[in-house]
């Protein structure tokens, strides 16, 4: 056992240096009083390191630690959009000034940060159910805590309670739901699973088969949970509105990619026969028809978050919803499963942490100037902040998914992968929301073109030069990736490999 | 009759007593009180099934952790007129026994299942699953990655749970 330990250590040197940034930033922040800045950038290196370590992670996908953990280029791909996203929050947050007031403790948020950075890499490759659980809590737990930050607000606080209630309630429906697959199978490793499927001992009457579907529901719950899948996603508008901007933006980029691969994972390696069917379409042991079980809840979890965002008078509520609708297109391409759709969504991750991370962004630096994320103060922005206005255009144009933006080509891709699987109803509802969502994020436009600001005021709005860098910097890939996504496809199709008994 | 035999009788005895007793008490403090009792007698049990690893978790998670957040949540509530609680009946005082019938019935069923129908014997596996040796040793071996894992949660939780409470930080 010693020997396979260190066997595995040689390639899980990622996830050991973000523990120890873990570690080295208490350890800092408590030994040098509060010298907050230097917390996160110890913590910006850390998370540094770990990336560069990346690119040497093996090209044929390895079983490390017994089985408990997967190294292969699918969670690979993963971990850099979390890794990136992780360097990217803590960068806007050095600049936040709702940050800044919770001046105390912004050490430990930044450690908290390298934790839930921690928790998220080890999602994408956790290969066993005690695995999954431990890193989903990891995340949660920590999540929680960065909800609730800014104690002096009182949303905060509200925020964060309703995060720990409802994500307690999905744990636990996760935690049945693995019990049940572990009283069927006799083992908690997914390859294990998957083999005790396919010999057919573990289901065998009608009742171990109900049982099977009902575990298959309880852990579509705690997945969806995590993701804002409907009928799951109660928390997600308070959480997201409630939470320091920065927390929401790593909330909606990063816990979204981790849940997606793992989701991902569990049901490719423990449900899917990897014979692939004359259409691409992976099928699945026994033709248990849960792509359907997806498909409708795909389909209710964009028209929710689309039609209730058109109501929002509050951006960071309305980006909330937009979240919600994101996820439901991104399950299209899980309801597909075939390696067309598994590349899509890769696909889409990468545009979607350009145009998301970069609207949250504005969101944030307008909300320090004049104090409110409401659309209606928003008026008279075109002209008294150019800069910025323009870049909220272009950030929430790639959100609808509109030419010539980076939007477009992830919607493109998983939509026509969504074709290519015969599942067409599925792709029309998915452009049809896509008008819907053009009506909420049009409304501000309007008010940022159109409309005077409400006193006429129209002296500008001074942003610092860095802030419009940033922007500026935001801007670029989201019109690029547009005509030069072929890197990232190319990336994203050679990523798809993932870990299986016997490979 | 074996020294064994008169400790589950003697147990058995405490477990169920208590556990009616549980039931029965107007009061939420007694009954809360009464149901550690019971927990402790099921940790006895256990003991006695050569299942030392769950007798302790029994006694420490659920006589100890869990039985402080009942009464706390009791205490919390602030019950006014305890009583009040047993007058209305409805559709949900009759769902409590259904419950409890449906669930003796598959613990029967399971335990027959794997007992191949007889209550009377201690199968050899699980004689060896559950003692300290045994987990100890899976722990330190088979789910090592897991286990430090675990310690870096707990790690988190703890900090976490410091800053949230703290009332005014320096």
């Amino acid at each position: 056992m010693p020997d396979i330990i260190f066997q595995s250590t040689k390639h899980f040197w990622p996830e050991i240096t973000l523990a120890l940034t873990f570690i080295a930033a208490m350890i800092f922040e408590f030994a040098t009083k509060k010298r907050t800045t230097g917390t996160g950038i110890l913590v910006l290196l850390g998370l540094a390191a770990a990336l560069v370590q990346l690119p040497s992670a093996p090209s044929e996908p390895v079983s490390i630690f017994g089985g408990m953990y997967a190294i292969d280029p699918f969670s690979t791909f993963f971990k850099y959009v979390i890794i990136v996203t992780g360097m990217v929050v803590v960068l806007f947050s050095f600049q936040s000034q709702e940050l800044k007031k919770e001046s105390g403790h912004t050490g430990e948020y930044y450690c908290f940060i390298a934790a839930v950075t921690f928790g998220m890499v080890l999602m994408t490759g956790s290969s066993n159910l005690v695995m999954i659980y431990l890193s989903i809590e990891l995340v949660s737990i920590t999540s929680y805590i960065l909800a609730g930050f800014s104690k002096s607000l009182r949303r905060s606080s509200e925020a964060a309670l309703k995060y720990v209630i409802f994500g307690a309630l999905s744990s636990g429906i996760m935690l049945y739901g693995m019990s049940l697959i572990f009283g069927l199978t006799g083992t908690l490793d997914l390859s294990g699973i998957r083999t005790a499927l396919a010999s057919g001992h573990a289901v065998t009457t009608g009742w171990s088969f109900a049982a099977l579907m009902a575990a298959i529901v309880l852990m579509l719950a705690g997945f969806g949970y995590k993701v804002s899948v409907v009928p799951f996603h109660f928390w997600t508008p308070d959480v997201y509105e409630g939470a320091p901007i920065t927390i929401t933006a790593f909330l909606a980029v990063a816990s979204k990619a981790a849940v997606f691969a793992v989701m991902i994972r569990f049901f490719y390696v423990a449900f899917f026969d990897n014979m692939l069917a004359s259409t691409g379409v992976y099928s699945s042991f026994r033709n248990v028809d849960w792509s359907m079980i997806l498909a409708v809840l795909s389909v209710l979890t964009m028209t929710l978050g689309n039609f209730v965002a058109i109501w929002q008078d509050n951006l960071k509520r309305m980006l909330a919803y937009s979240s919600i609708a994101h996820a439901g297109y991104m399950l299209m391409g899980v309801v597909v499963m075939s390696n067309f759709g598994l590349s899509a969504i890769m696909l889409y991750f990468v545009m979607y942490f350009f145009m998301n991370l970069g609207a949250f962004y504005v969101v944030m630096v307008i909300a320090d100037k004049i104090g409110s994320e409401n659309i209606d103060d928003y008026r008279g922005f075109g002209k008294r902040a150019p800069i910025i206005s323009v870049g909220l255009s272009i950030f929430l144009i790639s959100l609808t998914g509109l030419p010539p933006t980076a939007g477009f080509v992830g919607k493109l891709f998983l939509f026509s992968s969504v074709m290519a699987s015969q599942f067409i109803w599925l792709a029309i509802v998915g452009v049809l929301n896509s008008v819907v969502s053009l009506y909420y994020y049009a409304r501000v436009l309007k008010n940022m073109y159109l409309r005077e600001a409400p006193d006429g005021d129209e002296s500008p709005i001074v942003f610092s030069k860095v802030t419009s860098a940033v922007v500026i910097l935001f801007i670029i890939p989201n019109i690029l990736l547009c005509f030069f996504y072929q890197p990232v496809l190319t990336f994203a199709q050679r990523s798809i490999a993932i870990l299986l008994p016997g490979l | 009759m074996t020294f064994e035999t008169i400790l589950f009788y003697v147990l058995a005895l405490a477990g169920i007593v208590s556990a009616l007793l549980v039931i029965t008490r107007r009061n939420p403090m007694h009954a809360a009180l009464f149901l550690i009792v019971n927990f402790v007698a099921l940790a006895g049990i256990y003991l006695t099934l050569h299942a030392q690893f769950v007798a302790i978790t029994q006694v420490l998670v659920y006589a100890g952790a869990i039985m402080v957040l009942v009464l706390f949540v009791i205490m919390l509530l602030n019950l006014q007129n305890e009583q009040d609680l047993f007058e209305k009946r409805s559709w949900r005082s009759y769902s409590g026994p259904i419950l409890s019938l449906l669930l003796l019935a598959l613990l029967l069923r399971t335990v027959a299942f794997v007992s191949g129908g007889s209550f009377d014997r201690i199968s050899p596996e699980s004689e060896r699953i559950g003692t300290v040796a045994n987990i100890g040793q899976q722990l330190f071996t088979a789910f090592v990655f897991p286990f430090e894992m675990a310690s870096l949660l707990l790690l988190a939780a703890m900090v976490g749970a410091v800053i949230l409470a703290k009332k005014r930080f320096p």
